[in-house]
């Protein structure tokens, strides 16, 4: 349902003389559409192009958007040709009448004029998800990405360029927000009181579920899925849907973004007691870059369910999802795919000793040293290759450490964190010993940075 | 057209009969409202002048003035002879009781039609201002367009009058009321732009790794300076939504982001927060903080004055294929002094340094990495009474 009206009043407007009593002359359609969709907020720029016939001097254009969700202030007309000659003078809010701004320009030329008209409405949306899945080996993933538009605006938009923005973009006032106000620009004197919303539109909020899905459309592209090119501008990036998209308000529409064959993935375990628990955190991790078959632009943050391959005739099983944030090219991605029980790491407190107390002028103890000898066992029981990272914290920055046994990569994470980074054969186990020395009370003063 | 009008200013003249003072009776025909002004230089309060006609006759004349259904000031009217204002005296003003109403006492020197400009703050009528600007694609500059919105709510119809800001040309303007009209004012073209990336340590989180799924976007604005170069410099650009645009490079614009701007007097630089980098990583964590240089200890050997030996360090990932300058803002509360710093910086004040980090863009071998190191010691330091320390506040 088209709900967006435009209609050119030509009038002779003369000083005084009230607008409503003007008649319509013309109601040119839409000629073009243009979506450019955001995820970071409710909020989508709509670009249309009409023609309008004016006449030399005053003409005035109404436009209504009753039941629609666009943001009155947001409104913008442009002539695209002999803008030189003619004058957008003014956008007004009539008194007592909702959801209708009227236009008076000033035109040198009569005729056919194309005007670009863009605004700002709520109720589009687009999230990306993903769908991985493993090699029976689990060294690559096929890894594809999809996007879900929904519309609802409470608008048709047909065969509309859709176009997707991936960002976050700083915002004052939520669209759907300034489209419900009873005065675009609110009033002064009284704080807005928020208005109720339009009885037919009924937008969700941005992360709706799917209502439905539209297969794409049966033109000329429909043997094959529709391209998305993607480009970078200012800080955000920009998808081009190929071709145009109808979209009915109320529908979703699920398209393919990428679809990457195998992309070489390393298995990665997790281990930090304070953040995971007692269990070993399984993560799926790669590189958005050229080497992964990635890199050409940034991934959109999503959710990405994860299958495995299993036997020859193509039947899969579900590994896990795992929602990640946007990522940069050339970053490094790691997948939390939740806790496992396949890969056990332990450590055992197998010596506890304190010693070097201090005491103060009244003989209470004022410091001293604690000496904790840790046994950390590292169980692979799976038939892959996995690396395991372990991070130990102490609660304090005054400490010292002695390391031996397979403890594979050591590294000083911050102040008071360390991490041990191995890599384990299938079904193996790795052991390693550390004697941590904390210095308390008075005995910090004593305590040398063992890196200057 | 005054079919629509609600005026509900009354201006009566009321023939003092005798010494008639009570009952009062109005009488006489409505004087029609002349040239009308709304100033609109002040944004706390708008003025308005209107210009009328009073018949006045030789001695004293009561002149009633009452008002329904609008809100206005009774301490800000003022009323003003302009044809024989030697001739035509204020001599007192009263206040019914209970009416939103008042009574001047005029004494004429002759018969005069004395036409009269009466002044008063008119509340719930204003005006805001709205910015809009289309960067180019390369982000060097922008077309900025600047509109006036006039919202009135007072109460009152205006058929035509005189619009006045606090610069630039008077325009003639009717606005009903509830109306509101958007016109634009001003239209600066090619405005350069400067493109700021900002990391402050006391707002953002400093280590990415330890929040789950979560992007930390460094803070982007453009800068624009009001001044001659820019093209602008005329006037101080009221403060206002500004909402930014950017060409995309195929005939269309993507929307950048919006924020308010405070008053820019000639000269001062505008800063408009346009949304969140990504692309840039900041990983900031404390490898050092003990303290040193025990000063002084209590009879009970406590400490009550020491030093401590503190080591940052910040590594800043540029996985833009841009380069860009990042800012970086770091905070040493207290008496400190800087043992070794990788980088150049700028003390803002006692506790603030401010660095200037070029970073190249993206290449082939990865992004574009800097790690500033900050060695300090901060001096003096006693039990209870530290100033705050530079921990991570929520971000903005």
């Amino acid at each position: 349902m088209k709900r967006i009206a435009f209609s050119s009043l030509i009038t002779v407007l003369m000083a005084g003389v009230g607008w409503a009593k003007v008649d319509l002359v013309t109601l040119p359609s839409r000629d073009t559409v243009q979506l450019t969709i955001y995820n970071s907020t409710d909020m989508t720029l709509v670009r249309e192009s009409r023609a309008l016939t004016l006449k030399d001097g005053a003409n005035a254009l109404q436009f209504s958007w009753a039941n629609t969700l666009i943001d009155p202030t947001s409104l913008e007309m442009l002539p695209k040709a002999n803008a030189d000659t003619i004058d957008i003078a003014e956008l007004v809010y009539p008194p007592r009448v909702r959801n209708l701004g009227l236009w008076n320009i000033e035109s040198g030329v009569s005729g056919k004029v194309p005007v670009e008209i863009t605004y700002l409405t709520s109720g589009l949306s687009w999230r990306a998800f993903y769908m991985g899945t493993l090699t029976e080996d689990e060294k690559t993933m096929r890894l594809r990405g999809y996007v879900v538009v929904t519309n609802n605006s409470g608008e048709d938009y047909e065969n509309a360029q859709t176009r997707l923005i991936v960002g976050q973009v700083h915002i004052l006032d939520q669209i759907a927000e300034l489209a419900r106000r009873q005065y675009p620009y609110g009033r002064p004197g009284v704080a807005p009181v928020p208005q109720r919303m339009p009885a037919v539109a009924a937008p969700a909020p941005p992360q709706m579920e799917m209502v439905k899905e539209l297969a794409v459309g049966f033109d000329a592209l429909a043997l094959r899925p529709k391209e998305i090119a993607k480009e970078g501008l200012s800080e955000y990036f920009l998808y081009t849907i190929e071709g145009t998209e109808t979209i009915p308000n109320g529908w979703s529409k699920r398209l393919q973004s990428f679809d990457i064959e195998a992309v070489p993935v390393v298995n990665l375990y997790k281990y930090e007691q304070e953040r995971y628990g007692p269990g070993v955190v399984r993560f799926l991790s790669f590189k958005n870059d050229q080497e992964h078959k990635l890199g050409q632009t940034p991934i959109p943050g999503g959710m990405l369910k994860v299958y495995r391959g299993v036997g020859q005739e193509g039947h899969l099983s579900y590994t896990g999802q795992s929602s990640f944030k946007y990522i940069p090219v050339d970053e490094d991605v790691e997948l939390n795919l939740g806790t496992v029980a396949d890969i056990v790491v332990e450590p055992k407190l197998m010596d506890f000793k304190t010693e070097n107390y201090r005491f103060d002028t009244r003989g209470s103890i004022s410091g001293w040293d604690e000496i904790h000898t840790f046994e950390v066992e590292v169980k692979n029981t799976r038939d892959i290759n996995v690396k395991v990272e372990i991070q130990r914290n102490f609660g304090t920055q005054y400490w010292d450490i002695r390391n031996s046994g397979d403890f594979g990569q050591f590294e000083k994470v911050d102040l008071d964190t360390v991490k041990y980074t191995l890599d384990l054969q299938p079904r193996s186990s790795q052991t390693f010993e550390y004697v941590v020395r904390t210095y308390h009370g008075v005995r910090q003063q004593d305590w040398r940075p063992a890196s200057r | 057209m005054n079919t629509k009008t609600k005026t509900t200013i009354v201006l009566l003249v009321i023939l003092s009969i005798g010494s008639v003072a009570f009952g009062r009776i109005k009488l006489v025909a409505l004087p029609e409202r002349g040239a009308t002004v709304i100033r609109l230089d002040n944004p706390q309060a708008t003025l308005i002048e209107e210009e009328r006609v009073l018949t006045l006759q030789k001695g004293l004349n009561k002149v009633d003035f009452s008002w329904k259904g609008v809100f206005i000031d009774a301490d800000s009217i003022r009323l003003q002879a302009l044809d024989h204002p030697d001739q035509v005296t204020l001599l007192s003003v009263s206040y019914p009781p209970n009416e939103a109403a008042l009574v001047w006492d005029i004494s004429s020197g002759s018969d005069y039609a004395e036409t009269v400009r009466i002044s008063y703050l008119l509340s719930n009528i204003d005006r805001l201002i709205t910015y809009k600007a289309v960067a180019d694609k390369a982000e060097t500059f922008v077309d900025l367009k600047s509109y006036l919105v006039l919202r009135n709510f007072s109460g009152e119809d205006f058929d035509r009058a005189r619009v006045l800001l606090d610069y630039g040309e008077a325009f003639e303007q009717g606005i009903d009321h509830e109306e509101t009209k958007q016109m634009l004012f001003l239209k600066s073209p090619g405005v350069p732009v400067t493109k700021v990336w900002k990391f402050d340590a006391a707002v953002l989180p400093w280590d990415p790794e330890k929040l789950e799924n979560q992007n930390v976007g460094i803070p982007v604005s453009y800068r624009i300076v009001n001044d001659d170069a820019a093209g602008l410099g005329q006037f101080a650009l009221w403060g206002g939504k500004a909402r930014l645009f950017q060409d995309d490079g195929h005939e269309s614009t993507i929307f950048l982001g919006e924020d308010v701007t405070t008053l820019v007097p000639v000269g001062e630089k505008m800063e408009l927060y346009i949304g969140d980098s990504r692309d840039i990583v900041v990983t900031q964590r404390k490898m050092t903080d003990a303290q040193i240089n025990i000063l002084r200890r209590n009879d009970n050997r406590q400490i009550v004055m020491y030093d401590t030996d503190e080591e940052i360090t910040a590594k800043i990932e540029n996985f833009k294929d841009s380069s860009a300058v990042l800012t970086m803002i770091q905070h040493i509360p207290g008496q400190w002094d800087m043992e070794e710093c990788n980088m150049k910086y700028e003390k803002k004040d006692a506790s603030t340094l401010e660095f200037e980090i070029q970073l190249p863009a993206r290449t082939e071998a990865g992004p574009a990495v800097k790690e500033l190191t900050m060695h300090y010691h901060r001096r003096h330091v006693r039990p209870g009474v530290q100033p705050p320390m530079p921990t991570p506040l929520r971000r903005r």
